[in-house]
Order: C-alpha cells, then sequence, then structure tokens
C-alpha cells in the first residue's frame, strides 16, 4: 500500500503526541493526523460501501467525528484502530442507503460475477481474471467478514488493533478471521485455481 | 495444473495478501483540508492524565458526580446557567440558549410531518435505515418527507397507558430521524431560561436533553437557504446522532424513560 503506514516503529510515538496536541485543540495538529490516515480511512470505508462518492463521505465524516469524541479517547492508547472503528461505523450506515439505491446493479454484477471494481472483460490474463474473481466474491461477503479479511490480510492490523477496530474480543480475532475466510471460499468458484503468478508458494 | 486440487485456506489467505497492493481503489481523496474547515470549536477537555488515585474508574465516577454537583449548582443559580451554554450542537441540531422564554405560539394545526405512509414506503424514500425503538415497537403512523437531503422520517405514538399526551404535538412519542451529517443547521432550538439542556450519552453516542419549558424549533427552509421559519414548541426532547442519522423524541416522558426508548433503537 502506498503511504505505507505499516512502519511500526516511531509511529505509535508520532501519534500520541499529535493526538494529545489535537485534544487540547490545536487543528494542525489534528490535521496531519488526517493526513497520515486518510488514505486508510478512506480505502476501509470502500472497502464497505464499494463506491468512492459514500466512502469519501464516510471518511471525512469519521475524521470530524472522531476530533469531537477525542476527550473521550483515552491517552497513549493507539489511534488507528480507534479511528478506524469510526470509519467502519460511518461507512455502514451510508453501505445500508446506498445497497438499497444500487440494490438492482449489484445483483446483476453479482449475477455476472463482476465487481464494481473489476477491470474490463477484456482484460483476459489468467492473474486478472483470477483477482476480478476474488474481488467480485469479497463483495458478496457481509459487510464484516470482508472488513475482517481486509483489515488483516490488505492493512496489516495486528490481532490487537483488530480487536479495537472491530469492537470485539481479542480472542475471537482468529476465529472471525478463518470465518470469514471460508465464506469467502464458499462463494469462490469450485474450479478456482491460484495462478502461478500469485500468491505464496511456500506449501 | 489443470488437475490441482481445490483452493485451499493458506492458499486463498497468500492470495489475498497479493491482492491487497493491488487492489482497484479510487484515488484518495484530500480529506485534510475539508476536515480541518469544519473543526470550529476545540475537542471536549478530556480528564486530567495524572490521577490522585489508582484506579481510573474511581476518578471518572468522582468526576462524573463533581462534574453532576457542579452542574446542579451552577444551573440552580439563575445568572449562571445561560452562561454555560449558549449554543451547543447534535449533528444537523444548533440549539441556542435565548434570554428570554420562548413565545407563546398558537398551537398548531399541522405538524408538518410530511406525508403519511407506511415504514416500508418511507424507508424506500430515505437515504439511511430507519430505526423503530423496541421498547415502542410499530408506531401509530409514520411520516416522510423527501425535503431535506436523505429525507427525514416520522414516527408517531398515540398517548397511552404510561405515555402522557403532549400539548405541543397531540401525540404521546414523536420519534424524527433524518441524515444530520448532511445538513447542518437543519433544526435549530431555542431554548429559554425556564428550560435546561443537559448533555447525555445515548449507548455512547453524544446527545441533549431538553426539558422544563417547551422550546422554540424553527427548521431551515432550504439546504441552501439561511432563513428560518419558527415551526412550533417543543415539549421534553431527546435528541442524539447515531453515524450520521440524527435522532430526536419528542414526549412528556421522564428523561429516564425518554432514554430507555432511545437505548432501545436498533
Amino acid at each position: 500500500m502506498k503511504g505505507s503506514n505499516r512502519s511500526v516503529e516511531g509511529r505509535p510515538l508520532d501519534d500520541t503526541a499529535l493526538v494529545e496536541r489535537a485534544r487540547n485543540g490545536d487543528v494542525n495538529a489534528y490535521e496531519a493526523l488526517v493526513q497520515q490516515y486518510q488514505e486508510l480511512a478512506f480505502r476501509v470505508a470502500f472497502q464497505v460501501t464499494g463506491n468512492a462518492a459514500d466512502a469519501e463521505d464516510a471518511a471525512q465524516e469519521a475524521f470530524v467525528n472522531a476530533y469531537y469524541a477525542l476527550g473521550r479517547f483515552r491517552a497513549g492508547a493507539p489511534f488507528r484502530p480507534w479511528l478506524l472503528r469510526i470509519v467502519a461505523n460511518e461507512a455502514r450506515n451510508r453501505r445500508t442507503s446506498a445497497h438499497r439505491r444500487t440494490a438492482l446493479m449489484e445483483r446483476a454484477l453479482a449475477a455476472q460475477s463482476s465487481g464494481e471494481a473489476a477491470p474490463s472483460p477484456e482484460v483476459a490474463a489468467e492473474a486478472d481474471e483470477f483477482r476480478a474473481t476474488l474481488i467480485a466474491a469479497l463483495r458478496r461477503l457481509r459487510d464484516d467478514d470482508r472488513l475482517v479479511l481486509a483489515y488483516r490480510l490488505f492493512f496489516d492490523l495486528s490481532e490487537a488493533e483488530m480487536a479495537t477496530a472491530l469492537n470485539c474480543p481479542r480472542g475471537t480475532v482468529k476465529s472471525r478471521l478463518s470465518r470469514a475466510l471460508a465464506r469467502l471460499r464458499s462463494i469462490l468458484p469450485d474450479e478456482i485455481r491460484v495462478p502461478l503468478s500469485e500468491g505464496q508458494r511456500d506449501g | 495444473m489443470a488437475d490441482r486440487a481445490r483452493i485451499t485456506d493458506l492458499e486463498l489467505e497468500g492470495a489475498l495478501r497479493a491482492l491487497g497492493p493491488r487492489y482497484p481503489y479510487p484515488s484518495t481523496p484530500n480529506l485534510a483540508v475539508r476536515v480541518r474547515t469544519r473543526l470550529a470549536a476545540p475537542p471536549v477537555r478530556p480528564l486530567p492524565r495524572r490521577a490522585p488515585w489508582g484506579d481510573p474508574r474511581r476518578l471518572a465516577l468522582v468526576a462524573a458526580l463533581l462534574l453532576l454537583l457542579i452542574g446542579t449548582a451552577a444551573l440552580a443559580i439563575p445568572g449562571t446557567r445561560d452562561a454555560i451554554a449558549h449554543f451547543f450542537h447534535v449533528q444537523g441540531v444548533i440549539v441556542n440558549r435565548v434570554p428570554s422564554p420562548a413565545p407563546s405560539l398558537t398551537p398548531p394545526t399541522s405538524l408538518n410531518l410530511g406525508r403519511l405512509t407506511t415504514i416500508t414506503e418511507a424507508q424506500a424514500a430515505v437515504r439511511f435505515t430507519i430505526a423503530v425503538p423496541a421498547k415502542l415497537g410499530p408506531p401509530d403512523a409514520v411520516y416522510v418527507a423527501s425535503g431535506p437531503p436523505g429525507g427525514e422520517v416520522a414516527l408517531a405514538y398515540t398517548p397511552r397507558p404510561g405515555i402522557p399526551l403532549v400539548r405541543q404535538t397531540g401525540l404521546g412519542v414523536l420519534i424524527t430521524e433524518f441524515r444530520g451529517d448532511l445538513i447542518p443547521g437543519f433544526i435549530s432550538k431555542e431554548v429559554g431560561p425556564g428550560a435546561t439542556a443537559e448533555e447525555v450519552s445515548v449507548n455512547g453516542d453524544p446527545g441533549w436533553w431538553i426539558a422544563g419549558e417547551p422550546h422554540t424549533i424553527l427548521i431551515r427552509v432550504s439546504p441552501d437557504s439561511s432563513q428560518l421559519e419558527t415551526l412550533r414548541l417543543a415539549a421534553n426532547t431527546l435528541v442524539w446522532a447515531r453515524g450520521g442519522v440524527t435522532y430526536r423524541i419528542e414526549s412528556d416522558l421522564s428523561k429516564a424513560d425518554a432514554m430507555r426508548i432511545a437505548s432501545s433503537l436498533p
């Protein structure tokens, strides 16, 4: 992912300092936090809403709401998963309406085993087709399942971060993850195989 | 290769990991600037960092009690009450403290709730999930209005044992729901010296409880207009925001009863 949020070293301290300043009304500090996390927030929201306009709306609202909720934020706690929880809630709120609006369209897309974000059909390479199938299957998952998979496998959240972001006990993260994987597998066509160019070949 | 076994969980995990960096996201909008322009007031000040007691829960309890005491004391002194909160807001609702009591408006002939409909039809017309409180069950009447962006729905409950008649509405309980995030100043409320406004939390979501003397509700004529139209007087009101939706419960019920209804929203 671009703008790598993965570097664990240094980041928590920076966040903590910025959060502390923002809590005291320093808008510049908060703007720096928004800069740092806007891509992640937008992408997480997009995973839920499936469309850019609602994802943008949800991420923006989440940042504003998070700012006003900073007073309730436990000092020193990691900011990222706390923010994502707010983002996901905002996104879910919009997804319900967006879903209704586009229910017909989505059903049509699902029927042709294609997703909104899937590449054009003329892209025929095996790997591309495989990815398109995966994305389409992901989009048919329940929001919670898709989020679990995305947090872990796309955005590299730790188990502790996932527990905060999903608002669930840490002990249930693993089982949620494996249930989500199982559901994804059940949606994928039986004959799907990982192309040789994809995945980790460590077996 | 055609005979390879069905995809394993491990392979699927690996494939998803590989997909992550290639996922076709739309480009990220620049939210930082837009968010910044929306941050008017500093966040609610946190509790002091150094606790004189070991147990933070105990400290929080003591702090809450102190705040309650201070709040009650301040409200008891007429001069300071208005100084506490001249202005506050819940997403979509602006509440102004005004020095004079609410004017005596003639009882409304219509509540302007919109079109009488059913839950199913209302749901199709609004851009949020309509929440019906489990505590009250299905409403006696449902209204939908398409004026505000995202729509607005009103759930009306007639008076019944335990739910007194509200003179201002002719109803027992009136619940309105709308996308407060889409229209920041949709509703304004003017709260006079005879009414109290208290910050509350509904299942962790921020809100206000306005009670006592009826307060004036003003409604914005259109999303782009700053013109406000005086609507009517309102009874005890609990207003709070969850996600992008703002909820409002108007009744003559006690705060505890209103909170119970609010908490029973799915």
